[in-house]
């Protein structure tokens, strides 16, 4: 066991820094306060090639492995969650699907468009009725010659409202469950797509997160992702992809939050003396601290697991996701704590952290589902069976 | 001006629901409040105070838990309460209710104006006010929204097929207040707090009015609770007005409506 | 023992429950975005006695005690925190430090005005520097013949922007400290050399205006010393031990509002085929919140009628903002967990509700703070002095 970066991680890392601290950390604020999308953040990661970090390099990707991949997640989410979880929606969920699951003519089509950031991948998988049973989805695509006719609508596509590209998730047959669902490649500007309702959310502000609609789009055969009736298996596929960098971006913010919630307690006088002496201030941050390396492990070990395509990846994508989530909540909410009444004011980044990360409990996966999804792998050698 | 305002306690009608099936009404939340169009009515008689100068004596016939009712008219600004309580008087028909509140009214008087509402949330009987007229010999206004004083004259805007219209009434007379018209106003806290602590209720028994036993033997004899069948679900129309139009007409003229 | 409410304040309750649902709840979300309470509000729940529950009837109060006061903050911390937050300082504190400890003349000229709501109130004690350490106040006050000069600034003031009238803790002999060299003053905004400086952006309660107080050289008669010379610290602690039973109060109303939300949504929202109510996790939630709210309840209920009956309270005060806050944040929390996706969206109430609640472990005492006051009671009796 060797718990150390390789060399190429650790230039990584170097570069992750520079990169998040020039471009991303310094329009953090803005981006929240005026709920600007984060394009020239988009930009200038285009520009050092991680919009299309984990894609191979002869489609203009980084070539990332998912460690690396972590690394970078967690300096985004260090600097600012919303910027993070934009790419990472683009990257881990709508690439990965992609590059896994895509012919050569898709692949080229689409990954070096994507990693140049012309074009920007939207999931549609959620729709009003069906969140965390995701299964239970309603869009459908019936098959027409040579194309599909999408109908129906989606709730809370991310990127939907800057991307260019969405994978959407839909019926094709009239199979129960998740075996009727195929995924297709839809260009946002096809006749018949509409781009509806921007949430307007507590945190990740800089986020841009719509309804969309489908009114008899028509799509061609061969924007069909997969074979027809995969679909299901392709999004849970990107989903595990997807907990490891959200897993990383809540470790990436809980270390933010652990840093402004220290420097606070170092400068600030209360008593006589910085609040840093006083044990309740201490024990704050010493579970935080404690918290963020059990994190950091998971994080690290899940992409590890991904990395060498093991099949323990399902669960421990889960685990790792649940726990960090729940962590990072818990460990911004004690540095909000730190910083007494300026940690309520806009100004100070641990508001915006704190609003930022309410969400990792619930997207991708409630933490009740996950924990659903764990049990049910616990309970499976026995013979017993779990259902939601 | 001297005004009488009748209110009623009922059970909290939104704490109550009906199992048409199992022919039940269940009781969830047990909160009493003043009939709707009662509390209308103190509200109506309150402004008269406000705009011209009244006492405004609030008047009710219930259980001694109607204590509660009549605090609240004190609270919300009737200068004095009369509570008819009495275990002879339980279980009354509406008619004999009338007979004994009118009693009460009578030995109320003198009075200029006796106000009620229109009709109680809970029974729906629709009578009191009317039977209260006449028992006192009163000229009577119902369904009224809106009431000033004009020299002797009481001005009414009541409904009148679902439409305010203007009627006048020379005093004394009863008017029959709409749950529709201006809903009350909330009491004042400090006076909620005096209505309890420094506020009296006065309390009236079935021999205070003089009242015998004959006198309040019921006329009606109640033999149990129906359900009403339920109302059968409707035939919706749909399609530009023309067709519903004439989709309409074809339904009543096959169901012999028309 | 007897746990009924006497019947006037079943009335009382049943008075606010109403006006709040018709007046105040409709408003909630306008006085967030619009970062204001109405005027009119105010206006409208001065007119019914509101804005002086606590104080008697002869100083233009409703007489109903802490225990009416503590109904008032329920109710209104059920519909909407702001509201609940700007009659908390005007009430709970800001009048209440006349109420407690000024004199008769000072009752009739201040306090009549404020229980009447036709003048609002605010309470400033925190400065830059003191904040936990409300010791550490800096703001002068210099005797000038009769007079006193103010100089200095306070921060963080619930009410500034729009009070009329202050209670304000100034240093009167820098070489006493707390026990004897500090003093509170009566001071009117329209005073010269009153004003109000930077208005905060804040997470939540954000229809509340929080803001600095400047007093530059204003000169205040002697008439206007609150309570004893010198001995104003004790007088503003005293003041903040009976605000902090309403503010538990308002939490109780806040949590009770979460529990409700989560009933009625538990049982609309349907996914695996079945109201989400049918899974274990929710119950528990559910159970979980209803539990601590009934705690929560007799604990603020009994403390508002050891303030009346005139028994000792302090630590019971400190435990019914404590635990109240973390009941309200942990229960509001959860609400968002049940709502899903949906709690993350500013369209719903419960997302307010969030942002709101964070504040109530925070202010008037942060929950450390609260600690300390409730260990050092303990200790007392035990011989053992703490320090914080
Ligand atoms: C900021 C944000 C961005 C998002 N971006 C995307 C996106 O890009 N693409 C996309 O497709 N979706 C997206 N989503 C949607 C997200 O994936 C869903 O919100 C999530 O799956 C939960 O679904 P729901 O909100 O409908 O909650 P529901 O499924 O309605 O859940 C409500 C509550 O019930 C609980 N619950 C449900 N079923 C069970 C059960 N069987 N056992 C126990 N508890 C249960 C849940 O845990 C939750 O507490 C996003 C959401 C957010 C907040
Ligand atoms: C929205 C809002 C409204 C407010 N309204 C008012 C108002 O109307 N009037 C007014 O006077 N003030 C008001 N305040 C100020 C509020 O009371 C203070 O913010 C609070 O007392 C904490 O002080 P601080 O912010 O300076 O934090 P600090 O005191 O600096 O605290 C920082 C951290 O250190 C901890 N800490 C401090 N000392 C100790 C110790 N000895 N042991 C352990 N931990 C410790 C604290 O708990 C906190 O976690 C308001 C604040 C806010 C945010």
């Amino acid at each position: 066991m060797d718990f150390s970066l390789n060399e190429d991680q650790r230039m990584y890392v170097k570069m992750f820094e520079d990169f998040c601290a020039n471009e991303v950390a310094p329009f953090a604020q803005e981006t929240d306060h005026e709920e600007k999308p984060p394009l020239k953040q988009l930009k200038a990661a285009s520009e050092q090639g991680f919009l299309g970090a984990i894609f191979p390099e002869k489609y203009d990707g980084a070539e990332l492995d998912m460690i690396s991949y972590a690394l970078l997640m967690e300096h985004l989410g260090k600097a600012c969650v919303s910027t993070a979880l934009t790419i990472n929606v683009h990257v881990a969920l709508v690439g990965s699907a992609i590059l896994r699951h895509g012919t050569d003519a898709q692949k080229e089509e689409f990954l070096p468009a994507m990693a140049a950031g012309e074009m920007i991948g939207a999931f549609a998988l959620s729709e009003s009725g069906a969140g965390s049973d995701a299964a239970a989805l309603r869009t459908t695509a019936q098959r027409d010659g040579d194309r599909y006719i999408l109908r129906g609508s989606k709730a809370w596509v991310t990127n939907a409202g800057i991307g260019q590209l969405l994978l959407v998730f839909a019926r094709t047959s009239e199979e129960a469950g998740g075996k009727g669902i195929s995924a297709f490649l839809v260009d946002v500007d096809t006749p018949g797509v509409k781009v509806g309702y921007r949430e307007k959310t507590m945190g990740l502000r800089g986020l841009v997160t719509n309804t969309v609609y489908f009114d008899g789009a028509e799509v061609p055969a061969e924007r069909l992702l997969g074979q027809e009736g995969q679909g299901f298996a392709i999004a849970l596929e990107a989903l595990d992809l997807s907990r490891v960098g959200l897993s990383a971006i809540c470790l990436g913010a809980a270390e933010a939050a652990l840093e402004n919630g220290t420097r606070f307690a170092v400068e600030h006088e209360q008593f006589g003396g910085p609040i840093a002496y006083k044990q309740a201030i201490q024990n704050m941050i010493a579970d935080s601290r404690a918290e963020i390396e059990a994190m950091r492990h998971l994080v690290h070990f899940a992409a590890w697991l991904a990395d060498e395509g093991d099949s323990r990846l399902r669960t421990q994508a889960a685990i790792t996701k649940l726990i960090c989530s729940e962590y990072a909540m818990r460990i911004a909410n004690r540095m909000l704590q730190v910083h007494g009444g300026y940690g309520y004011m806009k100004e100070y980044a641990i508001e915006r952290i704190y609003r930022d990360l309410r969400a990792m409990e619930i997207a991708e996966g409630t933490s009740q589902i996950l924990r659903f999804l764990i049990a049910r792998d616990q309970f499976a050698p026995h013979g017993i069976s779990l259902r939601p | 001006m001297r005004i009488v305002v009748a209110i009623k306690q009922i059970l909290d009608p939104e704490g109550i629901t009906v199992n048409r099936r199992r022919e039940r009404i269940f009781i969830n939340r047990e909160e009493r409040i003043i009939n709707p169009a009662d509390k209308c009515a103190l509200e109506a008689a309150l402004r008269l105070k406000d705009a011209h100068g009244a006492e405004v004596i609030a008047l009710s016939l219930g259980k001694p838990a109607a204590d509660d009712a009549l605090r609240e008219a004190l609270a919300m600004g009737a200068d004095s309460a009369v509570l008819i309580s009495d275990k002879a008087l339980a279980g009354m028909d509406a008619p004999t209710a009338a007979m004994v509140l009118a009693r009460a009214i009578e030995r109320l008087a003198p009075f200029d104006l006796v106000l009620a509402g229109q009709t109680a949330a809970d029974t729906g009987g629709d009578q009191t006010a009317g039977r209260l007229a006449e028992l006192l010999g009163l000229p009577q206004v119902l369904q009224a929204l809106e009431l000033s004083l004009d020299g002797g004259r009481l001005q009414v805007v009541r409904l009148w097929d679902g439409k305010p219209v203007r009627a006048a009434v020379s005093l004394p007379a009863l008017v029959a207040v709409s749950p529709l018209a201006p809903p009350a106003r909330y009491p004042h806290g400090a006076r909620i707090m005096n209505a309890y602590r420094q506020m009296q209720v006065s309390v009236w028994t079935a021999q205070d009015l003089g009242l015998t036993p004959e006198e309040l033997t019921p006329n009606i004899e109640s033999r149990g609770q129906v359900f009403p069948p339920e109302r059968e679900l409707g035939t919706v129309v749909e399609g530009p007005p023309a067709q519903m139009a004439g989709e309409i007409l074809s339904l009543l003229r096959m169901r012999r409506l028309i | 023992m007897d746990f009924t409410l006497p019947k006037e304040y079943e009335l009382l309750r049943r008075m606010i429950r109403d006006f709040a649902r018709q007046e105040i709840a409709p408003l909630a979300k306008r006085v967030d975005v619009q970062e204001e309470v109405p005027r009119e509000v105010i206006r409208k729940a001065a007119e019914l006695g509101m804005m002086g529950v606590p104080f008697p009837q002869e100083y233009g109060g409703m007489g109903a005690g802490e225990l009416g006061y503590c109904i008032l903050m329920e109710e209104i911390g059920k519909v909407c925190t702001s509201t609940a937050t700007v009659i908390g300082a005007h009430t709970g504190i800001g009048a209440m430090a006349i109420y407690l400890d000024g004199t008769p003349e000072q009752k009739k000229k201040y306090l009549t005005p404020l229980a009447r709501g036709e003048k609002i109130a605010a309470f400033a004690l925190t400065e830059a520097n003191a904040g936990s350490d409300a010791a550490a106040i800096r703001t002068r006050a210099v005797r000038d013949g009769d007079d006193f000069i103010l100089t200095g600034s306070k921060m963080f003031i619930t009410n500034g922007p729009i009070a009329d009238i202050v209670s304000v803790m100034a240093v009167t002999d820098p070489s006493l400290g707390p026990r004897g060299g500090i003093t509170a003053f009566i001071v009117e905004m329209d005073w010269k050399g009153c004003s109000v400086g930077k208005v905060e952006d804040k997470m939540g309660i954000r229809g509340s205006g929080t803001s600095e107080l400047i007093f530059n050289e204003v000169r205040v008669p002697k008439e206007n010393i609150l309570g004893q010379f010198g001995a104003g610290f004790v007088t503003f602690m005293k003041t903040l031990d009976v605000g902090r039973v309403s503010l538990g109060a308002a939490c109780l109303g806040g949590a009770q509002a979460a529990l409700e939300r989560s009933i009625q949504w538990a049982k609309a929202r349907t996914q695996f085929g079945k109201a989400i109510v049918h899974n274990q996790s929710i119950q528990w939630m559910i159970a979980n919140m209803a539990t601590e709210i009934e705690a929560l309840r007799s604990l603020v209920y009994r403390t508002a009628w050891m303030v009346d009956t005139g028994q000792p309270f302090t630590r019971y005060a400190a435990m019914c903002k404590l635990y109240g806050s973390e009941v309200a944040s942990r229960c509001i929390s959860q609400a968002v967990q049940i709502y899903g996706a949906l709690g993350y969206s500013r369209d719903v109430e419960v997302e307010r509700m969030f942002r709101d609640a964070r504040i109530a472990e925070i202010f008037e005492g942060t929950n450390e703070i609260q600690r300390i006051v409730i260990a050092s009671d303990i200790m007392r009796q035990e011989g053992v002095r703490i320090s914080p």
